[in-house]
């Protein structure tokens, strides 16, 4: 008994040791990760608006690029961000989209033209789909596929369509990837879902 | 489990502090038992982070430092921690360290923490610091610990670095972002930077490390 009880309490010492160093670590230092948890979106943002910046840039350099140039608008009940700042005709704006993936949560960022039907790029910043498989949608070339597709296609029906098969494409389709067709489906899925959303409120005519 | 695991090393128990054996400790964790290339422990690791001699650089670094810490702290602890949680100790000993590497990387070290991915947290079990824990520190004096941490640590990020300048080189013809190889006369051999590159790489690192090791006593029985 009086061998547990040392047990117990030596486990409890060093459990609450270890935590309490712990703690104390992770306050320290969560402001710079905060700092580069926001930098690491906003460099996203840039990245999925075209916007060049220079790529060895510090972090509060990012931000005032960032502030300088991209300006946060909302659209109904949607949050976007829009290129370039101020009251004249926008260039590209940015929507963010988030959805479960078949590991972990998917997020990431569909840039649109000015008059938002058409896709100007898209950006995963957060996915733990298969690496090699599924998580080739971070690749520059499933990306890539996505810039000048439509989000309407020719009879009006709203939304993406990521399939495989090598025939040619409509204006509203992309190539899945071979053996990632779950996490194709989800993304198509979560894709769809905000871009409804942006059909609904510009209105069905665009 | 086996409650008292022989030492991979001459254990230096009863005779007072480390006179004259911390030469042999270091010599045998860094080189004679190798973790990777002798004992091929932690593998997992050394596959994953080896695309980049940087990578490898940094991931060796962490090593370094977890197995030191956890060492010192466990041998530090050997007379008290009572022995039927002595691994959970352990456990959390390392956890502690791997933790605050990560988050040091997480803070000021952005752009490595997100290549490195999971792998820093997977140091937890990591097979070389966990054994070093169990084989060395619970049996042996904190300075002797220490230098057996950072000759094992040591070991597995030469081993590491080896790996990761070839794969890089061959790979994507550059070595620490620097372009060694022409892209005119050599096309980067992409199967270096996958998967399979690392087996084949750390395979002849393997071969080569046991045509230059003499064979132990035990083998040559065999």
């Amino acid at each position: 008994m009086k061998g547990s009880l040392y047990t117990l309490i030596y486990a409890a010492v060093l459990g609450t040791v270890c935590a309490l160093l712990l703690t104390a670590v992770a306050d320290v230092t969560a402001p710079f990760r905060q700092a580069n948890a926001e930098a690491e979106r906003n460099r996203n943002i840039l990245k999925v608006l075209q916007i060049s910046y220079p790529p060895e840039v510090s972090v509060s350099k990012l931000v005032e690029i960032f502030e300088n140039n991209v300006e946060m608008k909302v659209l109904g009940e949607l949050q976007f961000y829009r290129y370039p700042k101020g009251p004249g005709q926008a260039e590209t704006v940015a929507f963010a989209f988030e959805g479960a993936g078949l590991w972990g949560p998917i997020k990431g960022f569909l840039a649109l033209g000015p008059e938002m039907r058409t896709i100007r790029g898209i950006t995963f910043y957060q996915q733990e789909e298969t690496p090699g498989l599924g998580g080739e949608i971070a690749s520059a070339k499933f990306g890539k596929q996505f810039q000048g597709r439509k989000i309407v296609d020719a009879s009006g029906k709203v939304g993406i369509v990521i399939k495989g098969g090598g025939e040619k494409r409509a204006v509203n389709e992309v190539d899945a990837i071979t053996g990632a067709t779950m996490t194709c489906e989800k993304v198509e899925a979560m894709l769809n879902s905000v871009i409804e959303k942006i059909v609904q409120e510009t209105g069905n005519n665009g | 489990m086996a409650d008292k695991q022989p030492s991979a090393c001459v254990p230096c128990q009863g005779k007072g502090l480390c006179g004259g054996k911390g030469l042999l400790t270091l010599k045998d964790g860094a080189w004679t038992n190798n973790p990777l290339s002798i004992q091929v422990l932690g593998i997992c690791s050394a596959l994953a982070v080896t695309n980049k001699l940087e990578n490898s650089l940094v991931m060796g670094g962490a090593l370094i430092f977890v197995c030191v810490g956890s060492n010192l702290f466990v041998s530090l602890l050997r007379k008290w921690t009572p022995h039927r949680i002595r691994m959970i100790a352990e456990v959390a000993i390392i956890a502690t360290f791997v933790i605050l590497f990560d988050q040091f990387l997480k803070a000021f070290y952005w752009d490595m923490s997100k290549q490195l991915g999971p792998y820093v947290g997977l140091i937890i079990t990591n097979c070389i610091i966990m054994g070093r824990a169990e084989a060395f520190a619970l049996q042996n004096p904190p300075v002797l610990s220490i230098v057996d941490g950072a000759a094992n640590g040591l070991g597995y990020a030469v081993v590491l670095a080896i790996i990761g300048f070839f794969r890089e080189l061959l790979g994507s013809g550059e070595v620490l972002g620097h372009r060694l190889l022409d892209g005119d006369w050599y096309t980067p051999n992409q199967l270096m930077i996958l998967a399979p590159g690392a087996f084949f790489a750390l395979g002849v690192v393997i071969a080569i490390f046991n045509i230059f090791r003499k064979p132990d006593a035990q083998e040559k029985k065999e």
